[in-house]
């Protein structure tokens, strides 16, 4: 069975480009754009791979991967995605429980390893 | 009226006046810091607000270059190669008026750490090889190996350097020669001066404070040969400045330029 990857992302345009990169390759790909949705789509069915935006209109992504470990439904995985990689941002994502922090926009070659090599 | 109240009146009335003035005076400053604020935080959301679409042309372009949705030919690549490549380009115009906005802004925190600052300027000397060999231009770090480390916010120094070796890469012709030197000063050599020196085409006296001034640019027609946001020295120069160091150059037309920043070297005592 392919792997599920949840895109969380509240640019339209950023989770179509996702979309069609992950659908490419063979996984298949959920989408949320806000930590409400993010939180239903990964407790309605295990997620493998979560990637995740941190500014969301309704809260920092981060909530997402608290409730989430709240309700014991944290995905196999998750990479966190920001637009400034300064150290503290990366250290509270590390906290809150992601493999690792992507700075965007994450060339694909890169992002699509990242995601092999925590799923892997 | 007696000769007295006429003499009395004559300064009470220009005091008035020049309250007056001043208060018109406070209001104008008041109001241009008002839109100055305004100016910056609307350059601050659209700058992120172009950010990303611009992360989703990347993207949708890397697809079809690196031929996930089928092979391309040659020229269709090189093509596709193109935006991703003018994409990118556009990405870190954007990221270095954000770095801008948020250097000169007042809510910034400094990282503070021990490190060792000749092992950061080997660091960004690396990143930098590829474009500096482009030109055939040499960086090579004079001293330093003795120093002790440096207490600064280390990702700031890192792009201090990154833009003053950046711009030694731009302003320099094929062939020239770039280097970093380290000295100390201060009563009791508490400070490090670091300095990154080029053979490029140097800066005339009369632009010395110029090129440190946001959006600033010697050349600043639309026809000139480097491009670019105009923000790099004066982001180096905030993030200099808000180690309490100071930055400034030292440079000759024709004749190259040198760019000095001062940093401390252990925590302040108390």
């Amino acid at each position: 069975m392919p792997a599920r990857i949840l895109i969380v992302e509240d640019s339209p345009l950023v989770t179509d480009a996702f979309r069609v990169l992950f659908t490419a390759v063979g996984y298949e790909v959920d989408s949320a754009a806000t930590v409400a949705e993010a939180i239903e789509q990964a407790t309605s069915a295990p997620v493998d791979m979560m990637l995740l935006d941190l500014s969301l209109p309704d809260g920092n992504g981060l909530e997402v991967l608290k409730v989430l470990r709240k309700r014991g439904s944290l995905p196999r995985s998750t990479l966190a995605m920001t637009g400034h990689n300064d150290l503290a941002s990366r250290r509270s994502c590390l906290e809150a429980g992601c493999a690792d922090v992507l700075l965007k926009p994450v060339p694909v070659a890169e992002l699509l390893r990242q995601i092999e090599h925590h799923l892997a | 009226m007696s000769m007295s109240e006429r003499v009395g009146s004559a300064p009470k009335g220009r005091l008035k006046k020049l309250e007056a003035q001043m208060e018109e005076t406070q209001r104008t400053i008041d109001e241009l810091r008002a839109r100055d604020a305004l100016k910056t935080q609307f350059l601050s959301n659209v700058s992120h607000d172009l950010r990303t679409p611009l992360a989703a042309i990347i993207t949708h372009a890397e697809i079809l270059r690196d031929g996930m949705l089928g092979e391309l030919n040659q020229k269709q690549r090189d093509s596709v190669a193109g935006i991703v490549n003018g994409g990118q380009q556009l990405i870190d115009m954007i990221d270095e008026i954000l770095t801008y906005v948020r250097s000169a802004s007042d809510q910034v925190i400094l990282a503070r750490s021990d490190f060792n600052i000749t092992e950061l300027v080997d660091q960004v000397r690396a990143l930098n090889q590829a474009l500096a060999a482009k030109k055939h231009l040499t960086i090579e770090r004079l001293n330093g190996d003795d120093l002790p480390p440096v207490y600064a916010d280390r990702d700031k120094v890192k792009h201090v350097l990154g833009n003053l070796i950046g711009n030694a890469i731009k302003f320099t012709s094929d062939g020239g020669r770039i280097w970093i030197g380290f000295s100390r000063r201060g009563r009791e050599r508490e400070e490090v001066v670091v300095e990154v020196g080029d053979t490029g085409r140097g800066i005339a006296r009369d632009h010395y404070e110029l090129v440190f001034r946001e959006f600033a640019q010697v050349d600043a027609s639309p026809s000139r040969p480097h491009h670019g946001t105009g923000l790099g020295l004066a982001i180096a120069r905030n993030l200099v400045e808000l180690h309490s160091g100071t930055i400034w150059v030292e440079s000759e037309l024709g004749k190259g330029s040198r760019f000095f920043f001062t940093l401390p070297l252990n925590p302040p005592r108390d």
